[in-house]
């Protein structure tokens, strides 16, 4: 390995040496070619642009699709990495983004974290030009991939942008990508084959379990079962607020570890407390949404149960990555029931409109601007589907501004088969999580062939298909519920030790 | 107490606390007003009901309140016979409601036992509710970076992410002489600020907080701790800090760090919504409701909400231009012996030469006499 790498790693990331993958995606940045790297969630991913950025000239721009995940890792970056980093993006005020932009302008960032929307803005893409981006990366980059499970429209745009940037190398990293849609983003961004970078994406010292519940009650007990014997710390992932709360509610009655839920209807300081005694260790396991675990630095997560089934392989894998980061053994529960299936579809049809649905809403557009909150309860529509079908209501328009040949003969029908072919994208999603937990295969085979990776090694155990014996990820030695000891109060004392004296 | 028991006290409290609230709303206003002022609607009417009925303590109390709460408790309180419906009276009545004998013996009975009188105490303005949610910020975010400033360990994330939060704490432990102040003398100003309070509200106040040696604790956490209910400590939270607020305003001199948190630096009054703080401007530079109306561009009758409003909390405006002082009487007069606080009601009584306005304001008006 390079000497000044490693001593910027050893320096800035308190690594001794790269994790796999890590080293060759570097070298290819830094040779000035593009890449696309697909590393496993918790494989290291922002090392492969951060330590590019510390030593290229000018700067680094990272898109990222999240504001959360922005502001996060901004934070680490400046406090425990001492690297100048900044982000621009829709929450800010102006002045605070003048501010960063005249940083970038003056050359004192070394990276800029930003939304594909921020990046679109002329006076972004000046000032970026100003201190001339030697590097393009994009986090997610599955994101822009109509095949993705994610899709973000704000994506497309992005590969217009690099060219107006002066075409400096572009590095896409993901964790999720099939075939389909590593194609599609070497496509986009001109990415040569040599120039893929494959990490493995088998998560050796994970072991995936399934268990098929009747119904809800055996689906707690086994829960609740699990909870007490597995060795922690773990997340146990719940598909509505209202399921984690009944859950934590029950289980806080009778259970025997630190138990406490977190999702989104929680105010933000709630949540805040709850994620950081999470992270202390003062929290043995999380009972939550889909809302917790982005951006969380916890690597000695040692279980997730799924509470109930997952929309898609996609969000399956990316929940479970959290586990055992530090490379040591974990668990993986999925727990699911007939129930589970019909649930997810019921939601998916009621996401998408009907071709009846599109007709009122371009009435009430065909009226001059987007529906109001108002007329959408008129005609019981979401605020999510009017959000859908303003997207595609504008894009239809200016395609018929556009072509003069054709009139545009039916917008609903045109409207209607884009919606139809996002859902149908979901409902294959669907169907591949509904044909993991029916197979009586190999589990880790068959979620790694669906990613395209061929490695099937295992650490400890593979799957309940190939056995697993459960007992073997039961921790006695956790420390388990105590009463805590409740001293005298002294207010003195209570200030001395959140406020110790210099 | 066992759980199943704090499980019992949530919902008797919830119910003590709703009672309490609608007692002097009873065949005047409809179910819905008293989950109105809990939740802390904004709009005109429920901020008139507040100040009406002296119903501060209550207002913004349970600002996560949903519809499918409130009307799980109204059903209880008509099935413990708490309550019964009735028709309101006048030309267009709406529904109401009566306290029953059993219901005002219930809700006298649950005052006493959980000691609102004292909990109540210091919410005697109307601002309150809404300052206490910035205090609380500030506070936490403050204790959290001097803490960590005092463990010298600065890779901390912070628990408030509000911007405008973030942007006055950082303001002040920006500058070192300031930073330094701060460092040594914060513990010392919080002990004797909460020094005086009863020692389980000063307990709730600190296990709240986070720092370098702790990670703050959830008002869920600490009820189940101590073995009480979520609403009960609530309540004592709120005391907390309600009085926290007043001690600091009143004593500037006694704190001349923590009394920064209470300074209010908002260009417009902040005791008005932003829009009735533009119309006040106006107001005191002479100029009648239609120019306002048309300078603002808006309609007069919003002009008139906002005159509301402005008699309400800004009890320095003489209103004078709009209600002659036979008018008023003649309105205190109706509602006296109608013994109600309903416009039409009201006006039926003193004919068509007095407009809506002019009640309103009469009624806004009274309430500040008898506090006086």
């Amino acid at each position: 390995m390079n000497n000044e790498w490693q001593q910027q790693l050893q320096q800035h990331f308190g690594y001794g040496e790269f994790r796999p993958g890590q080293e060759s995606i570097i070298k290819r940045v830094l040779a000035g070619k593009s890449v696309l790297g697909l590393m496993a969630t918790g494989g290291g991913k922002s090392v492969t642009y951060q330590l590019p950025a510390l030593l290229l000239p000018g700067i680094t721009v990272v898109v990222s699709p999240l504001i959360s995940l922005m502001v996060d890792q901004v934070q680490q970056l400046r406090t425990k990495r001492k690297i100048p980093a900044a982000y621009l993006n829709s929450t800010q005020e102006a002045a605070e983004a003048r501010e960063v932009l005249q940083k970038i302008a003056s050359g004192q960032c070394k990276l800029l974290y930003i939304s594909p929307e921020k990046l679109q803005q002329p006076y972004v893409q000046q000032a970026l030009k100003r201190a001339t981006v030697s590097l393009f990366a994009i986090d997610e980059a599955h994101c822009i991939s109509a095949w993705g499970h994610d899709f973000r429209t704000d994506y497309l745009r992005l590969p217009d942008t690099v060219k107006q940037l002066g075409n400096p190398p572009v590095l896409a990293v993901t964790a999720t990508a099939t075939t389909a849609v590593r194609d599609e983003i070497c496509s986009l961004f001109g990415i040569d084959r040599e120039n893929v970078v494959v990490q493995t994406l088998n998560r050796a010292n994970i072991a995936y379990d399934l268990a098929e519940v009747g119904g809800e009650s055996e689906r707690r007990q086994l829960t609740f079962d699990l909870i007490d014997r597995l060795a922690g710390p773990g997340i146990v992932y719940c598909s509505t607020r209202q399921a984690v709360e009944v859950l934590v509610a029950a289980y806080q009655l009778e259970g025997k570890r630190h138990v406490d839920g977190y999702h989104g209807g929680m105010n933000s300081m709630e949540r805040m407390l709850i994620q950081t005694q999470f992270l202390a260790g003062e929290l043995d396991v999380i009972i939550a949404t889909n809302a917790f675990g982005m951006g969380i630095d916890k690597p000695d997560i040692r279980y997730v149960i799924h509470y109930q089934l997952p929309a898609s392989l996609e969000a399956y894998s990316q929940e479970i990555g959290r586990i055992g980061r530090d490379g040591q053994p974990g668990y993986a529960m999925l727990l699911y029931s007939q129930d589970d299936i019909h649930l997810h579809q019921y939601m998916l049809d009621k996401e998408y409109p009907t071709p009846a649905q599109i007709q009122q809403f371009c009435q009430l557009y065909g009226a001059g601007a987007p529906p109001d909150p108002k007329a959408l309860a008129s005609i019981d529509m979401s605020e999510e589907m009017a959000a859908m079908l303003t997207f595609y209501t504008e894009r239809a328009l200016v395609k018929a501004q556009v072509s003069t040949t054709t009139e545009m003969a039916n917008p609903v029908q045109d409207i209607w088969q884009e919606t139809e072919k996002r859902k149908a994208v979901k409902q294959k999603k669907l169907a591949e999580m509904r044909s993991y937990v029916l197979t009586d295969r190999c589990l880790r085979k068959h979620l790694n062939q669906y990613f395209g990776e061929s490695d099937l090694g295992f650490t400890r155990f593979c799957c309940s298909r190939c056995g697993l014996q459960r007992e073997s990820y039961e921790g006695r030695q956790t420390a388990l519920l105590q009463r805590e000891v409740q001293n005298s109060w002294n207010l003195r004392q209570a200030l001395d030790m959140l406020l110790p004296k210099k | 107490m066992n759980s199943q028991n704090s499980v019992a006290e949530e919902r008797e409290l919830l119910c003590a606390v709703a009672l309490n609230a609608m007692l002097p709303l009873a065949n005047e206003r409809t179910l819905q007003a008293a989950y109105y002022i809990l939740r802390g609607r904004k709009a005109n009417q429920t901020l008139q009901d507040v100040h009406l009925y002296n119903l501060y303590p209550y207002y913004r109390m349970f600002p996560g309140f949903s519809k499918e709460d409130w009307d799980k408790i109204v059903a209880t309180l008509f099935q413990n016979d708490y309550l019964q419906p009735c028709e309101g009276e006048g030309p267009s009545p709406k529904p109401t409601f009566l306290v029953t004998a059993n219901g005002r013996q219930f809700a006298e009975h649950a005052y006493e036992k959980y000691g609102f009188a004292v909990w109540f105490a210091p919410f005697t303005r109307f601002d309150l509710a809404a300052r206490i949610e910035s205090f609380w910020q500030r506070l936490h975010l403050l204790v959290q970076t001097v803490s960590q400033l005092l463990g010298k360990d600065l890779g901390f994330v912070p628990v408030v992410m509000d911007k405008s939060v973030q942007q006055w704490v950082k303001e002040q432990v920006g500058p070192a002489r300031l930073r330094e102040a701060w460092e040594a003398g914060l513990s010392e100003e919080l002990f004797r600020l909460w020094e005086p309070l009863q020692p389980q509200v000063q307990e709730l106040l600190v296990a709240q907080l986070s720092g370098v040696s702790q990670v703050g604790k959830t008002l869920g956490q600490l009820a189940k701790q101590k073995q009480s209910s979520k609403v009960y400590l609530t309540l004592l939270f709120r005391y907390g800090l309600a009085a926290s607020i007043l001690r600091l305003s009143e004593e500037k001199q006694a704190f001349p760090l923590l009394s920064r948190l209470v300074v209010q630096e908002n260009k417009l009054d902040p005791r008005l919504s932003d829009s009735a703080a533009r119309t006040y401007a106006l107001v005191q530079r002479g100029i009648h409701k239609a120019e306002i109306a048309a300078q603002r561009q808006v309609k007069e009758s919003t002009v008139e909400d906002h005159l509301v409003e402005i008699a309400l909390h800004c009890p320095e405006w003489d209103d004078a231009d709009y209600l002659s002082s036979e008018t008023r009487a003649a309105i205190m007069a109706a509602s006296e012996q109608l013994q109600t606080s309903r416009l039409r009601l009201i006006k039926d009584r003193v004919g068509p030469t007095v407009s809506y306005l002019q009640i309103r304001l009469a009624l806004a008006r009274r309430q500040e006499e008898s506090n006086e």
